[in-house]
């Protein structure tokens, strides 16, 4: 009996330490929805050259704070701005504008602009159903001001998408995935 | 504090009221014909209380079947001699001499039916088996709870308690603590998942069990160091020891949410192989989309497949069992409940009840976000006997996998969201002496194993861990004494990787020693009263989630961040207990006061100042903090028989938890319950067995001792107000085709009363779960 146990034992032991022999280094995919940069170009009507504006998280969430530029506009001037996301952990940086086109009867862009930003906003581009989806917009300036702009992008997780025309950025159908507040001047 | 003394004040008035009054009964006419003779058995293998045997006085003919908890009583005996004859299926009989001057009680261990070590041990001596506080859940009180989650069933006991993230997700709480302070034992083994998270539900299926078992004391250090609020033990019934076989097939039907369950078992012995034993048991289950009183909460089914095999090998000296179980389950999340961000979050709880569009679909579809979890348990475990010597060797492998699925932005990802895999291979051998100069002790040592992965989005590192550990438990009883002592020390290295975005690793190594100790002492001061104290230290080593979390917790919409500078959180725990029993078991009362001091307690602090900005706004900080705590309470419990039929029960759990550095409330702690309990059981006939029906009223109170708001705002909403709950149950067992059938129904808020709880983070968004009326048939063929 006491071989029998002892047999065991040993038997015990070389599976263990066959067990923690073994390689922990899986190789792992990182999140695919990881959208590290907000891209705004502006094309001024009229000629000129675009300005390009940033809000940059490199890291992803966490880590080292986001960096972001301070939207600088001339006054009374209109732009066609064209918003973009970007995964610029990969190379080359994915454009994840195109999923949000894709689908686009469930996503919104929504532009809400400070009491005297001297900022408006219209012309929003719509989605296949003709409801307001926001990738591209046209910003008209007025005097010199300060002020900021709250960009974000809501998602509808119905299905189908339940999105209409009258819904706020608040409305409770639909969640944020993007938001980011910019701090303008027009000078 | 104030408001419960005078309660309990007024209990202790009754109770000694009533005992004078026994006593005095018992007194006057002890000089007649009015002796007992009363005891106990149980198995001396699994401790399993042995009920309905056979206990027959060979001089008068008189004979007696031992109750659920194994024991039997005869009254009106005179003094003399008597011989005993003691027999149940599958055990040797046992015969006993007693020279009768006065009541006598004596405890039986049965032996099924292994010849060498003797065939039985008698003592004539009252004792239990497990030493420590123990609360069981096992027969009716057990199958009232089939269908439910292991979580939902343990919330009968007094002083336990759920944590829920939404009807489909709950998590036992004993005596307010949760998650690693709590070692869930799925038959012997440790099970080892993804405990750490709030919204993490045991792997385990609940039929696998016979009986759910918490305790609390010495018993707990074979199982760890870190057992600072208790262990949960899930454990089988012991495989069938006689030629034969036995099936059995539960089902149930859930009205609320059209949940169907079923359950199978079936387990032999074979004859022509008297050493070889099996069972086979698998569970399935399908809920649809839970209804609240008001309005039906999107996304809120449940799935669960699982099943097991064990199979044993007996001879002489030598046993050795091999245990597989299987369990999955894909737990739908409320629609409303996936929070964007902190303004969607503010949004979702300003509003009295969620968005139409999460709610009124009534389907078993579950679509994200859910959650996907299997659990793969290999378990093998060897007995050898030899002198009264017991050495046992166990060898156990677990796969479990967590996949969370959130609203993706893109309806073509198919792809999980969270993707945790995590190895532990745990090897253990423990030495055991017998009852010998009434030293009864166990020793052991173990080693673990473990490597987690991830994929997907970051939360918790890649992480390989070791453990060793060692412990040795001594126990010695005689007369009306019982003393259990215990120690235990445990090491871990854990070596955690997380890998960058830009393929670069972040690692850190820890090491942490822990050690643990504990003493018992009860004594019986007379027949029926049991005094009980313990003392406990346990130590709890961080654990790789309150180190390296980082991330978004979208439940909550918190941002987590652990401190790689925490230390070992350190309790000290005394315990004390008094229960009484009156020889007619008609009446009886348990009281356990706990006082658990806690140092470097690790707890999630919010850091409303620090919120982190991501592109998808801001989030609240969450980080994991250390401070002393100091948990004390009580549970108080009884019940009452004023006669046969009729039964009443009450419990109360109270719990005053403080963090002591801050002075202030701990968070999210369970709020004080009373609950009352009313059985009928109706008179056994020729058609029916073991009918009952009951009803249960659960108080539970308004939770007022959170964080004051002067410390920083730590939470969304004010605790929901005090609740009131009616539920019954009912059961019978009849015959059907010579089939042995019980049939019960349940009801679950029988007033379909609109309600939130304190500790289910879906109070912030939806009621709970309204009116559920459940039918179950157990067929069982012998």
């Amino acid at each position: 009996m006491k071989s029998n146990f002892l047999k065991l034992t040993l038997a015990v032991l070389l599976a263990s330490s066959l067990f923690t022999s073994c390689d922990k280094n899986k190789e792992e995919a990182n999140d695919e929805e990881v959208i590290t940069t907000m891209k705004l170009t502006f094309v001024p009507v009229g000629g000129g050259s675009s300005l390009i504006y940033e809000f940059n998280d490199l890291d992803g969430p966490g880590g080292a704070a986001p960096t972001q530029d301070e939207i600088i506009l001339a006054p009374s001037k209109t732009y066609n701005v064209t918003l973009q996301l970007l995964n610029k952990t990969e190379t080359p940086a994915e454009d994840i504008t195109v999923e949000v086109r894709e689908e686009s009867d469930a996503h919104r862009f929504y532009y809400e602009t400070s009491p005297g930003s001297s900022i408006t906003i219209s012309g929003l581009d719509n989605d296949v159903n003709g409801v307001p989806l926001g990738i591209a917009s046209t910003w008209t300036t007025g005097g010199a001001a300060t002020g900021s702009i709250k960009i974000t992008l809501r998602h509808y997780p119905a299905v189908p998408p339940n999105k209409a025309a009258g819904d706020l950025a608040n409305s409770s159908k639909s969640s944020t995935d993007i938001e980011v507040i910019f701090n303008t001047r027009v000078q | 504090m104030l408001t419960v003394f005078p309660f309990i004040l007024f209990s202790l008035k009754i109770i000694a009221s009533i005992l004078l009054v026994l006593f005095s009964a018992f007194l006057a006419d002890a000089q007649v014909c009015s002796l007992t003779i009363s005891g106990h058995i149980e198995d001396v293998d699994t401790k399993e209380k042995l009920k309905a045997a056979s206990v027959t006085i060979k001089e008068t003919g008189m004979q007696r079947s031992t109750d659920d908890k194994g024991d039997f009583i005869f009254s009106g005996l005179c003094a003399g001699n008597y011989t005993l004859l003691i027999t149940h299926i599958g055990c040797d009989p046992v015969e006993k001499k007693i020279t009768l001057q006065k009541n006598y009680h004596f405890d039986v261990y049965m032996m099924h039916s292994r010849k060498e070590l003797g065939n039985v041990i008698v003592e004539a001596k009252k004792n239990v088996a497990n030493t420590g506080f123990k609360k069981d859940l096992s027969g009716n009180t057990l199958a009232e709870t089939t269908g439910f989650t292991l979580a939902e069933a343990l919330n009968k006991l007094n002083g336990v308690t759920m944590l829920q993230s939404g009807p489909t997700v709950s998590k036992p709480v004993i005596h307010g603590l949760h998650g690693n302070r709590i070692l869930t034992i799925n038959n012997g083994v440790r099970q080892e998942g993804q405990q750490w998270g709030n919204d993490h539900a045991p792997e385990i299926d609940p039929f696998i069990a016979d009986k759910l078992i918490v305790i609390k004391g010495v018993d707990e250090l074979r199982y760890g160091s870190d057992a600072i609020g208790g262990v949960i033990l899930v454990e089988p019934k012991a495989l069938r020891t006689i030629p034969g076989y036995t099936a059995e097939l539960n089902t149930a039907y859930f009205t609320n949410n059209r949940q169907m369950v079923v359950s199978g078992l079936f387990e032999q012995q074979l004859k022509k192989h008297p050493a070889f034993h099996y069972r086979l048991q698998g569970t399935l289950k399908k809920g649809a989309n839970v209804a609240t009183p008001d309005y039906r909460l999107n996304n809120t089914g449940n799935e669960e497949q699982s099943f097991s095999l064990t199979a044993g090998w007996r001879k002489e000296k030598f046993s050795s069992e091999l245990f597989y179980s299987y369990f999955a389950t894909k737990l739908g999340i409320f629609t409303g409940s996936h929070i964007g961000n902190i303004t969607d979050l503010e949004n979702a709880i300003a509003a009295p009840k969620p968005d139409d569009v999460f709610l009124g679909q009534d389907t078993y579809t579950i679509n994200r976000p859910y959650q996907d979890v299997t659990h793969h348990l290999l378990k093998s475990k060897s007995v050898f006997y030899k002198e009264g010597q017991k050495f046992t060797v166990l060898v156990s492998g677990q796969f479990n996998q967590r996949e969370e699925y959130d609203i993706v932005r893109s309806s073509t990802n198919t792809r999980p969201q969270l993707d945790l895999s995590i190895y532990t291979f745990s090897e253990e051998i423990s030495w055991e002496h017998l009852k010998k100069n009434n030293f009864n002790g166990v020793a052991g040592i173990s080693l673990m194993q473990q490597d987690n992965s991830y994929s997907g989005r970051y939360f918790i590192p890649n992480y390989f861990s070791y453990s060793f550990g060692g412990y040795y438990l001594e126990k010695w009883s005689k007369h009306k004494w019982e003393l259990q002592g215990g120690i235990r020390y445990d090491n871990k290295t854990i070596n955690t990787t997380r890998l960058k975005f830009n393929g670069d690793t972040l690692n850190y190594d820890f090491n942490f020693s822990t050690l643990a100790s504990s003493f018992n002492a009860i004594y019986k001061v007379k027949t029926g009263w049991r005094l009980n104290t313990n003392i406990s230290l346990a130590s709890r080593a961080p654990y790789v989630n309150e180190l390296l979390s980082d991330g978004i917790h979208h439940g909550t919409a918190t941002y987590e961040k652990g401190d790689i500078n925490l230390q070992t959180e350190k309790s000290f725990n005394i315990t004390t207990g008094i229960n009484y029993q009156n020889k007619k078991n008609t009446f009886s009362f348990d009281v356990l006061l706990y006082s658990n001091h806690i140092r470097d307690f690790i707890y999630q602090q919010p850091m409303p100042e620090d919120p982190v900005l991501t592109i998808a706004g801001a989030f609240p900080l969450i980080e994991y903090k250390q401070t002393d705590a100091g948990l004390n309470g009580f549970d108080i419990s009884a019940s009452y028989k004023p006669v046969p039929a009729f039964e009443w029960s009450s419990k109360y759990a109270f719990l005053n938890a403080r963090n002591k550095k801050t002075d202030d409330w701990l968070i999210w702690m369970p709020a004080n319950r009373l609950t009352n309990e009313i059985t009928y059981s109706f008179k056994e006939n020729k058609a029916f067995t073991n009918t009952y029906i009951s009803a249960e009223m659960k108080n539970v109170m308004e939770q007022k001792h959170v964080p004051d708001e002067s410390n920083g705002k730590q939470d969304y909403k004010a605790p929901p107000p005090a609740y009131t709950l009616i539920n019954m149950n009912a059961s019978t067992k009849v015959s059907v085709f010579k089939v042995p059938t019980t049939i019960g129904i349940g009801v679950r808020n029988l007033l379909n009363t609109v309600y939130r709880d304190y500790l289910n983070s879906m109070r912030y968004f939806a009621d709970e779960m309204g009116v559920n009326v459940s039918i179950r048939l157990k067929f069982q063929i012998l």
